[in-house]
């Protein structure tokens, strides 16, 4: 049984009076440690996939099964929960506090976990050596190259150990190098035996990705994989 | 996530904007400070005026009269009323708390007093115990026992003396020394065809009171039974206490807690009561009142304070939209993210609050410095005795005013960390 099974997906939002389907039935099957590209145009639904897969937004009809999880009929402490334990986000725009060294912007998620201070920083340091930014631990974002800050919130998307790594157009910010070292990053996680699913314009992301995905309008118009 | 954690983040969080949670703050702390100021010089008002009154009687002491009834207009007889009666002071002295019911009564001639050359003239009054210290009286000379024969007068009785053979142009004499003299009393009636008929009496003064400021320092005390005798001379008429009653009582209670309860029972029987206590309570009623006004202008300026905070904490979400969908994302629940803003809320209160309460205090320390030097000054011009205090801040009041502050921050909080829960996760990550 696969990892994760997404059954006849459909998400619908009111635009005015329009009826928008931003995803028009999406049927997939992940396995366990797998690395996903999904790409396609802009409104072809490959954020919103991603969102709902991640438990920050609710579909419209459809099933999406997480390991044991129906996260479709969780209620919003259990989703809460569920983004806390198996869900590690990374963000276009990064999104780390701007007042926070990057020690804190790591350590952040585990505020809401119930872990004492002493652990969470040295779960923090740990995770910055490991993305190559021991020497970096007290700077503030902005004391950060875009790639840097990037490779921040990789280690801030793992400080909860989960199993299912979510980015948003990760490397969409940042310039060409730094993007390759951040798909190494994605690719290391992924060889590590998490699962990743990337949503992505950049072709180079497909050389990572054991499956990709094209979507279009709401549907899946191609489904390859790489073994 | 723990309290103590949540307490921790809700610190770093408001440490990140000092400026602006300094700013919010400053509007509670002149709140606060205005509360705890205004209703310290309510209080320290109370004080003196409780200081000032202090000197009122007794406070312990109750004053029963009779109901006095219509008057019959075809027989000029009394209908209703209530009578001072030996059953009165069986029925009073039954009521829990009292210690002594003690009946009064007034001579109802004219006494003329002699002393040497002297004559003087002061109210005549009997009271119906031995022990003058019952109605809560002082002696300055002698003693306070009475017994047949002898007198206990008021501080003031000496005052009203003077030489009837004093010519034009000569000084009037000195008030006379009364203690252990023997008075001449005249006690003066007219027969009803007009002949002035007179009685002599002798009296030794076995005691005289200090000054009480109230009518005992214009009486002349002397045994009841003693006084219903004189009146009965006056009278024609032998006084039976049932028919015609006492003129009034003095009832004296135990406990000063006691004095309202004691004097509407009183009041119940069907007799006028009355207690300085019900005066004082009055006055603190005014005071109370004083207070609760100005503790309410103080409350108009945390209300203004309560909407800074408000508007803070708006822009703060604004601000801080796409933190609150990283929260989110990373597991905070809505629980969370709202107790997040509510602690911020409620700490810019409860900081606000810890400045005005400091500050409320300081002020009032300065102006018991300075006002009270001023009012000494004052009273020593008029000899009144000086305020003890201007401003005085009661323990409960700045505990009082800190735990307000920190639920007006609270209250304020409200309705943007509940809009922060509720923030859709995707559309505050989104948020530019």
């Amino acid at each position: 049984m696969s990892f994760i099974t997404i059954t006849n997906l459909r998400k619908s939002y009111q635009m005015g009076r329009e009826t928008v389907h931003a995803l028009a039935g999406v049927s997939l099957n992940i396995e366990a440690n797998s690395f996903w590209a999904v790409m396609g145009p802009s409104g072809s639904g490959k954020s919103t996939l991603m969102y709902l897969l991640g438990g920050l937004d609710r579909p419209s009809s459809g099933q999406i099964q997480v390991g044991q999880q129906a996260i479709e009929s969780l209620d919003e402490n259990a989703l809460a929960v569920y983004r806390r334990r198996t869900i590690g986000f990374i963000f276009q725009s990064f999104n780390l506090i701007a007042s926070l060294s990057a020690l804190d912007n790591v350590a952040f998620p585990l505020r809401f976990a119930r872990v004492p201070r002493r652990q969470r920083h040295a779960r923090a340091y740990e995770l910055l050596v490991r993305v190559g930014l021991g020497d970096r631990i007290h700077h503030k974002p902005t004391e950060l190259s875009g790639g840097q800050q990037q490779r921040v919130a990789v280690a801030r998307a793992l400080v909860n150990n989960p199993q299912l790594i979510l980015a948003d157009e990760p490397t969409g910010n940042l310039d060409t190098a730094s993007g390759t070292a951040i798909m190494e990053l994605l690719s290391d996680l992924h060889k590590s035996g998490r699962t990743v699913l990337v949503v992505t314009h950049d072709p180079r992301m497909t050389s990572y990705a054991t499956h990709t995905v094209q979507l279009l309008d709401g549907r899946i118009v191609s489904e390859t994989s790489r073994d | 996530m723990g309290i103590l954690d949540l307490v921790t983040l809700i610190v770093e969080n408001l440490a990140r904007r000092k400026g602006r949670v300094a700013l919010t703050a400053v509007g509670v702390i002149i709140g606060t400070a205005a509360v705890v100021l205004l209703v310290s010089l309510g209080v320290g008002l109370q004080q003196n005026a409780a200081d000032q009154l202090g000197g009122i009687g007794d406070l312990t002491k109750i004053q029963v009269y009779p109901t006095y009834g219509e008057f019959d207009p075809n027989t000029g007889q009394p209908i209703g009323g209530t009578m001072l009666t030996d059953q009165t002071i069986a029925d009073i002295g039954a009521l829990p708390g009292v210690t002594a019911v003690i009946p009064q009564d007034y001579f109802q001639g004219y006494a003329q007093i002699k002393l040497d050359r002297l004559e003087g003239g002061s109210q005549m009054l009997g009271v119906g115990t031995n022990d003058l210290g019952q109605l809560g009286v002082k002696a300055q000379q002698g003693s306070l026992e009475l017994k047949r024969g002898t007198a206990v007068v008021g501080a003031m009785v000496s005052q009203s003396f003077y030489d009837p053979r004093l010519r034009p142009g000569q000084d009037p004499p000195p008030p006379p020394d009364l203690y252990d003299k023997q008075l001449v009393l005249n006690l003066v009636k007219y027969t009803p065809d007009g002949q002035e008929v007179r009685k002599t009496v002798r009296l030794k003064v076995g005691g005289v009171l200090a000054e009480a400021r109230d009518e005992p320092d214009w009486s002349i005390y002397i045994p009841l039974d003693e006084l219903t005798g004189y009146n009965t001379w006056v009278t024609g008429q032998r006084i039976d206490r049932n028919k015609v009653g006492y003129n009034n009582m003095i009832v004296r209670v135990a406990d000063l807690d006691q004095v309202l309860d004691v004097t509407e029972q009183i009041t119940n029987l069907g007799y006028q009561a009355y207690t300085p206590q019900s005066f004082v309570q009055g006055i603190n009623g005014f005071y109370l009142i004083l207070q609760i006004i100005f503790g309410g202008v103080g409350a108009i300026a945390l209300l203004v304070a309560a909407i800074g905070i408000a508007n803070t904490m708006a822009m703060a979400i604004l601000e801080r939209t796409r933190e609150i969908g990283l929260m989110k994302a990373v597991g905070a629940t809505n629980q969370h993210v709202l107790g997040v803003f509510l602690g911020e809320s409620a700490g810019i209160g409860f900081l606000g609050g810890l400045g005005g309460v400091a500050l409320g205090w300081g002020l009032g320390q300065v102006a018991n410095v300075f006002v009270l030097s001023y009012l000494a000054g004052q009273s020593a011009e008029t000899g009144a005795p000086p305020p003890t205090v201007a401003v005085s801040t009661p323990l409960w009041l700045p505990i009082f005013a800190l735990i307000f502050a920190t639920i007006i921050g609270l209250i304020s909080g409200l309705y943007p960390a509940l809009s922060a829960a509720t923030l859709s996760p995707i559309k505050a990550l989104k948020y530019e």
